[in-house]
């Protein structure tokens, strides 16, 4: 009953390790499960989330505090629980290479983001990130093992410079407790050997979160990378290392002067830079994963404020980010990977077209959706940190994302479906119940996102104060 | 004595301590009137999306139901109108629920006297959007509900009485807009679509800077109008504040040097997205100005007014000369659609209780006027099948209902008498005359200059000899007819009875408490850091 708490993980887990396995050891039977693995799938995550939701909600402190359970890990979990059971729901399989390790994959990196959310050293931080990592690139090695190999090697070199800021920062606070780190970092001044290992682990966390000019994660091999691979990379991926930003910004908050530049700038570059990247690229997967990046910058902005509010904000935005990021490739399905061949869309599947086009509209921060809301949040606390810049950036990336997102949709409602014969070897996604079904979820996730920003905004306060901010 | 000048100048600035109540009043109350006003459109906006239409074999329906919900939402409007305590200083129908508590956001809905203006304008434009789009045959289901979500937008932005809520709204209506000009615009829809999205974009950018300057300015607690809008800040930061709503303002109204999206969103949207545009979603400009700079900010509106006026005198100057130069029809409308919003701009820029008055007034005629000038000429170019003025000549012989109303909608723009922009033009003027006597000067010039290239296109287009090789030109049906005389007989209405009907021998009003005293309740309040400079 004690670790109770921890059993969603435990599922997940599981889950992964029994489908995997399933497929290795019992073809025949996976070969009968086969249509009805990704019910299964979604349901046990939509399980899992009620579990979380259920047994979560009581705080507690694990393993010596290894693992801690709190608001912030709650909020985290059930978005990323939410989204991942969406995107499988929504998946278009005959886009995928393999169901087995296309179902067991992303539940492996919800998995992983668990385990950063509710870490409360930073080993925890740093597993959970590359367990999520991992998941991604082997994801991607079923289609492209060249790309997945290139992601590698990029990841592990961000890995390594986790690593060794990491070790910097253990070595000047005395402690990996994230907590303890927050109160013996307060005595401290802001020093240029602080700077240096938090500017290491916040490029580490920027290249994971495909942000900046490090766009090799998200917008340039979504393009290359299975519509589900590209919503672990771009949503889950980016997730983890968004929510590892948020608590260990949160942990090193007293000094926050040593990054607090640092990360503006590359808020204001990824915000700007992922809208722009969005407007020049025709492929939609791809167009997705930029917007994605961009939204991703106004986590960062809000972080650099280092106030509660900022915080707060982050962990609202979070959340829409997440749903959108990671179920919005999938809703795409094979599609994805061509404006040209989305064309009437909304005629031919209108479940996964209006889905998509709020995905796209609410990465892009358009009003009334859930990244708006978001996003908002995070320009009231930049401008109660008096950064008005910022929020002018900010909104001009949010112009560009605009026009970027419309141009999606204008091919999705106001052009003509193509015919078999010019849709050039691209099947139109399947419809299924469940597919509908999620898609329909999705829509309203988003829009309740805004509906609901009360309760929500409200959890993300209780989060805050749960990584110390008080 | 006429009539408008009985009601029109003794009724402008009275404000009459003494209402007198509508027959009718307080029958019908509901909590959520504003909010019905807001949402019904857009969820009849997801129930046509949900609507099977295989083959188009609903389009009738559909267009119908946007139909049948603007007429309910009319009504509804109209009631919430006839109802409207005028005279009070607060703001009424209020609906105020916590949004986001922590960063002082509240769902605040709430009217007062200009706000309850636009609510009529947005719902008369409604009406007259649906009936000009009857033409429509592509993609019937995704047209009727992006308008339908469009004029959730500008209700929404009308009724706000929360800076949050106000910028949701405003900055949400650029979508629909812009993808009803792409999706079913003429051969350069997609340049204008980007144009719109982008000068919209530039003004949502100046707007969330002004609404973030004004939320900490006022301690960050709260975007409530009566929080965030009652608190003084420094003459500095409401210069800055003024100048970034100014431009927010600019690029909607629109005003020079923020025109650029106007003549090709005016000549290449389909008709009822322009009357949308050019009548209800534009005028938001206007009324920013008047609540967040004028109502908000009187230091800044100070400062700054000698800057609106001159960016307005420039505006109608220069709308004036390009309609002269143009060989253009829909380019000359979308010209001449310019200058009620330069008028409108003019007189908030004077500063004196009866041009804020005016200009509360100028909201609603310019509305009118903007939109029945630009879909005159459109209907025409359409009925013409050209839009080169060089083909067109002496049509009215073969188009006799629509040059009459072309005519109408002329004189609507140069606020001849009996039109209701004579009215709003005569408040502002003599409110400005004082204050920005140069810039009245402007603006009179702007619009003798605005009369003559009204004369040389419309003695041309109409009354000149027919052109024997020009195309066959054919009369307004009787939808094109019903949408345009609708907007002609508002104006003329309140233009004719600005105070409303009155029983015959008594001063009850008959239906329609008359919008002149129905739009200065608050309006003392608005003005009441300016009286010093009251003529």
């Amino acid at each position: 009953v004690t670790y109770a708490t921890f059993a969603p993980e435990v599922i997940v887990v599981a889950g992964a390790v029994v489908v995997l396995l399933v497929a290795r050891l019992q073809p025949g039977l996976h070969r009968r499960l086969r249509p009805r693995l990704p019910w299964l799938v979604a349901a046990l995550l939509v399980v899992v989330l009620g579990v979380e939701l259920w047994a979560g909600s009581s705080l507690a402190s694990y393993f010596g505090g290894g693992l801690v359970q709190d608001r912030f890990a709650l909020f985290v979990k059930a978005a990323v629980l939410l989204a991942t059971a969406l995107a499988i729901a929504a998946a278009d399989w005959p886009a995928e290479d393999s169901l087995s390790i296309s179902l067991a994959m992303p539940m492996l990196a919800a998995f992983g983001v668990m385990v950063t959310a509710s870490a409360g050293d930073i080993v925890g931080v740093w597993a959970g990130v590359e367990v999520t990592a991992a998941a991604g690139v082997a994801m991607l090695a079923m289609r492209r093992p060249d790309q997945a190999m290139r992601l590698l090697l990029a990841g592990a070199g961000a890995s390594a410079l986790l690593l060794i800021g990491l070790a910097y920062v253990y070595a000047s606070s005395g402690t990996t407790d994230l907590l303890n780190m927050r109160g013996l970092l307060a005595g401290l001044a802001p020093t240029l050997p602080l700077m240096i290992p938090l500017a290491l682990i916040l490029g580490s966390l920027a290249f994971r979160s495909s942000v900046s000019p490090l766009y090799v994660g998200g917008g340039l091999v979504s393009p290359l990378a299975s519509p589900l691979s590209t919503g672990v990379i771009t949503g889950l991926s980016a997730t983890a290392a968004l929510v590892a930003a948020v608590k260990l910004t949160a942990a090193v908050a007293p000094v926050g002067a040593v990054y607090a530049v640092f990360l503006e700038v590359v808020a204001a570059l990824t915000i700007l830079g992922g809208a722009a990247a969005a407007l020049a690229v025709r492929n939609p997967r791809a167009r997705m994963a930029f917007l994605a990046a961009s939204q991703s910058g106004w986590v960062l902005a809000a972080l650099a404020t280092h106030y509660k509010a900022g915080v707060v904000a982050a962990v609202f935005m979070l959340g829409a980010f997440t749903l959108a990021a990671t179920a919005g490739p999938a809703v795409m399905g094979a599609l994805g990977a061509s404006e040209a061949v989305l064309a009437g869309l909304g005629t031919l599947r209108p479940h996964r077209a209006v889905g998509l086009s709020l995905c796209l509209l609410s990465l892009a921060g358009i009003p009334p959706l859930a990244g708006f809301f978001g996003e908002f949040a995070v320009a009231s606390s930049i401008a109660y940190a008096g950064r008005f810049e910022l929020i002018a950036i900010g909104v001009a990336g949010g112009v560009l994302a605009l026009v970027a997102a419309v141009g999606t949709i204008r091919a999705l409602y106001l052009q003509a479906p193509l015919d078999e014969a010019r849709r050039a070897g691209f099947s139109l996604p399947v419809w299924s119940r469940l597919s509908a079904i999620a898609a329909v979820v999705l829509c309203l996730a988003i829009g309740a996102y805004s509906v609901f920003a009360n309760p929500i905004f409200a959890v993300a306060f209780q989060s805050a104060e749960g990584l110390g901010l008080h | 004595m006429s009539q408008l000048a009985i009601h029109g100048l003794t009724g402008l600035a009275a404000a009459s301590p003494s209402p007198v109540p509508v027959p009718g009043a307080g029958l019908f109350t509901s909590s959520y009137l504003l909010s019905i006003c807001v949402w019904t459109p857009a969820l009849m906006a997801v129930i046509i999306t949900l609507i099977p239409n295989p083959r188009g074999r609903y389009d009738t329906v559909i267009k119908q139901l946007a139909f049948f919900t603007n007429l309910l939402l009319m009504f509804v409007m109209f009631i919430a109108y006839n109802q409207f305590e005028s005279f009070l200083p607060n703001v009424q129908y209020e609906e105020k629920v916590a949004w986001m508590p922590a960063i002082g956001v509240t769902y605040h809905l709430g009217v007062d006297g200009p706000s309850i203006v636009m609510l009529l304008l947005s719902g008369l434009i409604g009406i007259v959007a649906v009936l000009a789009s009857w033409n429509v045959r592509e993609r019937v289901r995704a047209y009727f509900a992006l308008m339908l979500f469009a004029q959730t937008c500008v209700t929404g932005a009308i009724v706000a009485h929360d800076l949050f809520v106000l910028t949701l709204f405003w900055t949400s209506a650029t979508v629909p807009i812009a993808l009803l000009v792409l999706g079913w615009g003429g051969p350069r829809r997609e340049a204008a679509a980007w144009r719109l999205a982008g000068y919209w974009g530039v003004g949502a950018i100046a707007l969330v800077l002004a609404v973030m300057a004004i939320y900490i300015g006022s301690g960050a607690t709260s975007f409530d109008f009566d929080v965030a809008l009652k608190s003084a800040l420094a003459p500095r930061a409401q210069v800055i504040v003024g100048l970034a709503v100014i431009i927010a303002a600019a690029t909607r109204l629109p005003l020079f040097p923020l025109h650029g999206w106007a003549r090709d969103v005016y000549s290449e949207a389909p008709r009822g997205v322009v009357v949308l545009v050019a009548g209800s979603a534009t005028r938001l400009g206007g009324y920013l100005v008047l609540r967040i700079l004028v109502a908000g900010q009187p230091d800044g509106a100070k400062l700054l007014s000698p800057l609106i006026a001159g960016i307005a005198v420039v505006t109608v100057v220069y709308a004036a000369i390009a309609a002269m130069r143009t060989a253009d029809l829909r380019h000359a409308g979308a010209y001449l659609a310019l200058v009620p919003g330069g008028v409108v701009a003019f007189g908030l820029s004077a500063l004196t209780p009866i041009a804020i008055t005016g200009s509360v007034l100028a909201l609603f005629t310019s509305g009118m006027a903007s939109a029945l000038i630009a879909t005159s000429f459109t209907t025409i170019s359409e009925r013409a099948q050209t839009r080169a003025l060089a083909q067109l000549s002496g049509v009215a012989p073969r188009m006799p209902k629509l040059a009459w109303l072309t005519v109408l909608a002329a004189f609507a723009v140069l606020c001849v008498p009996l039109m209701a922009t004579f009215t709003s033009l005569q408040m502002i003027l003599f409110g400005a005359f004082k204050t920005q006597p140069v810039g009245a000067f402007g603006i009179a010039a702007g619009l003798g200059l605005t009369a003559i290239a009204l004369a040389f296109i419309l003695q041309r287009l109409l009354f000149a000899a027919p052109n024997q090789e020009g195309p066959a030109v054919s009369d307004a049906s009787l939808g094109e007819t019903w949408y345009l005389a609708v907007l002609a007989g508002a104006l003329l209405w309140v233009g004719i009875l600005p105070g409303g009907p009155k029983i015959p021998g008594t001063d009850f009003p008959l239906f329609d408490p008359g919008l002149l005293n129905v739009m200065v309740a608050n309006v003392p309040e608005i003005a009441a850091p300016y009286t010093g400079s009251t003529p």
